[in-house]
């Protein structure tokens, strides 16, 4: 992903593409390409929620440290 | 009683002693009555047995000397002073020994409540007139207060109340407590000194007035124009906590906040800092659980669309695939193969197909097609 979208817009664009290939109306060729996109939208939102999952451990981790 | 009058002839003569005797005798035949009138010239001693003072009728200023026992007159704690108007009720009676005239109280009441709740009727509706108790003139008190200023008497329940009520709940608060006459004729003019002083105190957020119950009178400093008005124009706001709940001094009505009781006083101006800890803690890790849900539901969400996006090119394929297979059984449902394999043969003669017996000589080279392939012939 080239110009690093949010992960709202990724994860829409995904969608998108996943009914577009579930309609069936796609020529072969296309179908190939839209995977390959969606593939790539999908390893994105997932480093996403990744490093959102690892700020939301540090944070808790941070949070019990400073209970009293 | 007997008076013994002397004769000097036919002539009756009575001793000053026993005159006044036999009129105050006769006049404790008359009946217990209640007088109304101003008092004027009250005197007090610790060594007297009584207490003095004259009423005067306001019309026409005619005077009578009453006259009660102290111990009577201080159980009333009327508090009065030279001005005030009463009921006196008494008999009348004669001092024998000064032949002085004068009614012996039984009991007092002030008079004038009526005329006390007219006056204080009149400045209310003046006040209210002026929109002094507006509710857009309420301010709101502040959350965090810091310094918190104490109007009250100087060893009143009241102010033991709103002391304790803050401390418990909000420590850090810092209290400053201007002491000064909450009841008497000095009350009022002294609540208004002790709002200014506590206005000069640097980083004061708001102001309780508080006061215990008492009487109507007792409350009246309370409803002092200067004082409503010295309320009403406080830099900071101000909680009023004078009397009981049913009382209500105009004061109450000035003020930004009415507290039924002293210790409502306190609650109402600082916070339950046990409370706030604990709400804290909730909110802390109720953010923590909607985060975790909130990124739950995202990688459900974002794992179902995988799912179906690397299904779907398979699927894609597999109907293509199908679509194929399909159209090839319909070419060949059409095809004449079909028909040859049954055991029909097509019959070229140069690649022509031979549709007539007479199209063709005897000798002649044909090719024929069946089913499986192809033969070459020739015609007899």
């Amino acid at each position: 992903v080239s110009s690093e979208p949010t992960f709202e817009a990724a994860q829409k664009e995904l969608e998108q593409i996943v009914q577009r290939l579930e309609s069936g109306e796609t020529g072969l060729d296309e179908a190939i390409a839209l995977w390959e996109r969606g593939e790539e939208l999908y390893r994105f939102c997932l480093g996403k929620l990744d490093s959102a999952q690892g700020k939301i451990e540090q944070l808790a981790s941070r949070v019990e440290a400073s209970k009293p | 009683v007997k008076v013994e009058a002397s004769l000097y002839g036919d002539r009756k003569v009575f001793s000053v002693s026993a005159f006044n005797r036999g009129i105050a005798t006769w006049l404790q035949r008359l009946p217990t009555v209640w007088v109304e009138g101003e008092v004027t010239e009250l005197k007090r001693h610790q060594r007297w047995q009584s207490v003095f003072f004259t009423l005067k009728d306001p019309a026409d200023g005619a005077c009578l000397g009453v006259s009660m026992p102290r111990g009577q007159f201080d159980g009333l704690r009327l508090g009065l002073a030279d001005g005030d108007h009463v009921h006196a009720y008494g008999r009348p009676e004669l001092y024998a020994a000064r032949g002085e005239f004068r009614l012996r109280a039984l009991s007092l009441e002030r008079f004038g409540l009526g005329d006390h709740l007219a006056a204080l009727e009149r400045l209310k509706r003046k006040l209210a007139a002026e929109g002094l108790f507006s509710a857009e003139r309420k301010r709101a008190l502040p959350v965090w207060p810091r310094t918190i200023g104490l109007v009250t008497g100087n060893d009143a329940a009241a102010k033991r109340d709103v002391l304790a009520g803050i401390q418990t709940r909000f420590p850090p608060a810092h209290v400053v407590v201007a002491e000064t006459y909450v009841q008497g004729p000095r009350a009022a003019g002294a609540v208004v000194e002790a709002l200014r002083r506590l206005s000069e105190v640097p980083g004061l957020d708001v102001v309780v007035v508080a006061r215990g119950g008492g009487s109507f009178e007792d409350l009246l400093p309370f409803s002092d124009e200067r004082l409503v008005r010295a309320i009403a124009s406080c830099a900071v706001p101000v909680v009023s906590a004078v009397g009981h709940e049913q009382d209500t001094p105009l004061c109450d009505l000035a003020a930004d906040v009415r507290a039924s009781t002293p210790t409502a006083a306190a609650r109402l101006v600082v916070p339950d800092l046990r409370e706030l800890h604990e709400r804290l803690d909730r909110a802390r890790s109720g953010l923590e659980r909607g985060a975790r849900r909130s990124l739950e539901s995202k990688v459900g969400r974002l794992e179902q669309a995988h799912e179906r996006l690397r299904r779907a090119p398979a699927l894609l394929v597999e109907r293509r695939r199908a679509g194929l297979e399909h159209a090839a059984g319909r070419l060949r449902t059409l095809s004449p193969r079909a028909t040859l394999n049954r055991g029909y043969a097509i019959v070229r003669a140069d690649e022509a197909i031979v549709r007539s017996a007479t199209s063709v000589e005897s000798g002649e080279r044909i090719e024929v097609e069946v089913g499986d392939g192809r033969f070459g012939a020739r015609v007899e």
